[in-house]
């Protein structure tokens, strides 16, 4: 998640241009098991797909300001197994997501109430690889309260843990999201630490979590930051993600950092755990993710491109001339 | 506790009603009047639903500009709250909020709250500016939190700048997220009212982490940070 953060930052110091040359990549797959879809434009699903990006999990967050009934609840992870999943196989991208009560609605008790009444109704659907994102953003007592009826949830459907550490008081709030995990039974492999930087890494590496970062402009890591600490912890049990939402951030992240990796001499089985690997071992434990569908998806929309009434057939979305003023 | 006594309102009220008639058209000032007027008897909340809203097409987005010791009689009144950099719309809706009947307290709170779930940018700001003078201020409490998990810059500001609802009446994790907010938007803390007082041990440690955070980044860390944590410790 993101905030109108750190406007100064974005506008200090020299910028270094670098150019993304697909061709660098060219082959390599990923995946992004953190990006929020339905805050980005079909513009930014054609690009992932040039740049290799062949699934990704949208987890469940809140919209930028707080809902005030339920059904805005319900009708929202409806749609992320609706509309947005089929908008995102049009690309020929595998749509999962991951569903719960983001941290900041947790605070509205009233209808946190009703939400955990909703949740059971969409777990098991199809596609849906983890309960997510959950955690702490002000650390407050409700916050407190609904990620561990949540945790209990994921505990007793079986399925992994997306949790999302607070921006502010990060160190304490991951160490404390740790605990309670642990506390209400869940095996570390179960859950996905998101969020991380230089200062929690360590400690959720070394407890048996799987530790996300997040390449997202000025707020979290940057990616040179990146190459740093996988050359320093290694690639186990480590991913990265866009978070890409409706604030400043980048839904090439990942593409973008391969790259980075590359140049900088990681190996190539090294950046294909962290960009695409890790994250199928981790959510996958859901039992939902079957890579043949990242084949599929692309096959059924080509050919329905080529059929002669493709567009009525919810084909893969036509290209348009970008640098045409013609809009035809 | 109330930060201001009745007899502290009236005389904003009055002079809060004596800048808006400077401002308005005389056709405004009658529309205006003859809604509060309405407001103050309707049961429901029509009247005031759709005047809030309205407001702005009726007085200017201009700053309101104090004639001279209208500031220092606000701050006499209500010590650090400033309206100077206030538009007119702003301090319309303010004043006309003060007008909410209040003999009822429920009824009062409802309707107020009314305002607030439906409220766009310009009107939470106006509803955040306003916290410390409505009538039950400890009612408010976890609108006030909830205002601080807002996105939108110009609310932040209302609740963070000039504002002395927060350090009356927040508890300790709530202010202390206010402040760590304020850091994480690039906001200007001196203007926080009341920082110095409720400075406290968790809310130092919890800026340590973040300068080591943002050392291990390889990122800047302001020196009002450090300044802060300096003057905790002092304190303690």
């Amino acid at each position: 998640m993101c905030c109108n953060e750190n406007f100064r930052e974005r506008n200090e110091g020299e910028k270094i241009q670098t150019i993304l040359d697909l061709n660098d990549i060219s082959g390599m797959k990923f995946f992004d098991p953190h990006v929020h879809m339905t805050s980005r434009t079909t513009d930014d699903y054609q690009a992932m797909a040039d740049a290799g990006i062949v699934a990704l999990i949208e987890p469940a967050f809140w919209l930028g300001q707080p809902r005030t009934g339920a059904d805005s609840f319900r009708d929202y992870y409806s749609s992320l197994i609706g509309w947005e999943r089929f908008r995102s196989s049009q690309f020929g991208i595998k749509h999962y997501c991951t569903i719960g009560l983001n941290s900041r609605e947790a605070n509205n008790e009233k209808l946190a109430e009703q939400v955990m009444e909703i949740l059971p109704q969409f777990i098991f659907k199809e596609g849906v690889v983890g309960i997510g994102e959950i955690g702490f953003d002000d650390q407050t007592a409700a916050e407190d309260k609904y990620y561990r009826l949540q945790l209990d949830l994921a505990l007793e459907a079986g399925l992994p843990v997306q949790v999302h550490t607070p921006h502010r008081d990060k160190k304490k709030g991951t160490q404390r999201s740790m605990d309670i995990a642990i506390e209400h039974g869940l095996a570390p492999h179960m859950v996905i630490i998101d969020h991380n930087n230089e200062e929690t890494v360590k400690e959720v590496l070394d407890r048996g979590f799987y530790a996300a970062f997040t390449i997202y402009p000025f707020t979290k890591m940057g990616n040179e930051r990146m190459v740093e600490v996988v050359k320093q912890y290694g690639t186990e049990r480590i991913m990265i993600n866009s978070a890409a939402d409706w604030g400043i951030s980048d839904p090439l992240a990942i593409p973008k950092t391969a790259a980075l990796m590359k140049q900088s001499g990681i190996s190539l089985q090294d950046i294909e755990l962290v960009t695409y690997r890790n994250a199928i071992t981790a959510f996958g434990q859901s039992g939902q993710i079957n890579e043949n569908d990242f084949v599929a998806v692309k096959n059924i929309d080509q050919s329905q491109k080529f059929a002669s009434n493709s567009i009525l057939r919810g084909g893969q979305q036509p290209r348009i001339d970008k640098n045409s003023i013609i809009i035809s | 506790m109330l930060l201001i006594d009745t007899e502290g309102i009236k005389s904003l009220n009055t002079l809060f009603l004596k800048i808006i008639k400077r401002s308005l058209t005389e056709d405004a000032l009658s529309w205006l009047e003859a809604k509060v007027a309405l407001i103050k008897t309707e049961e429901k909340t029509v009247q005031l639903n759709m005047s809030f809203a309205h407001l702005p097409r009726f007085a200017s987005r201009a700053l309101v500009g104090l004639e001279a010791g209208e500031h220092d009689e606000i701050e006499r009144l209500l010590p650090g709250f400033k309206i100077d950099d206030w538009s007119h719309d702003r301090l319309c809706r303010v004043w006309l909020l003060m007008q909410v009947p209040a003999q009822d307290q429920s009824a009062h709170f409802n309707k107020i709250n009314g305002l607030f779930t439906a409220a766009e940018m310009n009107e939470q700001v106006a509803l955040y500016s306003a916290l410390a003078l409505f009538q039950y201020p400890e009612l408010w409490i976890s609108r006030c939190e909830e205002g601080i998990r807002s996105n939108i810059g110009t609310v932040l500001e209302a609740i963070m700048y000039h504002n002395p609802y927060p350090a009356a009446y927040l508890p300790e994790p709530s202010f202390n997220q206010l402040v760590l907010k304020a850091f994480f938007t690039e906001k200007d803390v001196k203007l926080i009212v009341g920082l110095q007082e409720r400075l406290n041990k968790s809310l130092s440690d919890t800026l340590e982490d973040y300068v080591q955070e943002r050392l291990a980044a390889h990122r800047t860390v302001l020196p009002e940070i450090y300044q802060l944590i300096e003057q905790t410790k002092e304190k303690i």
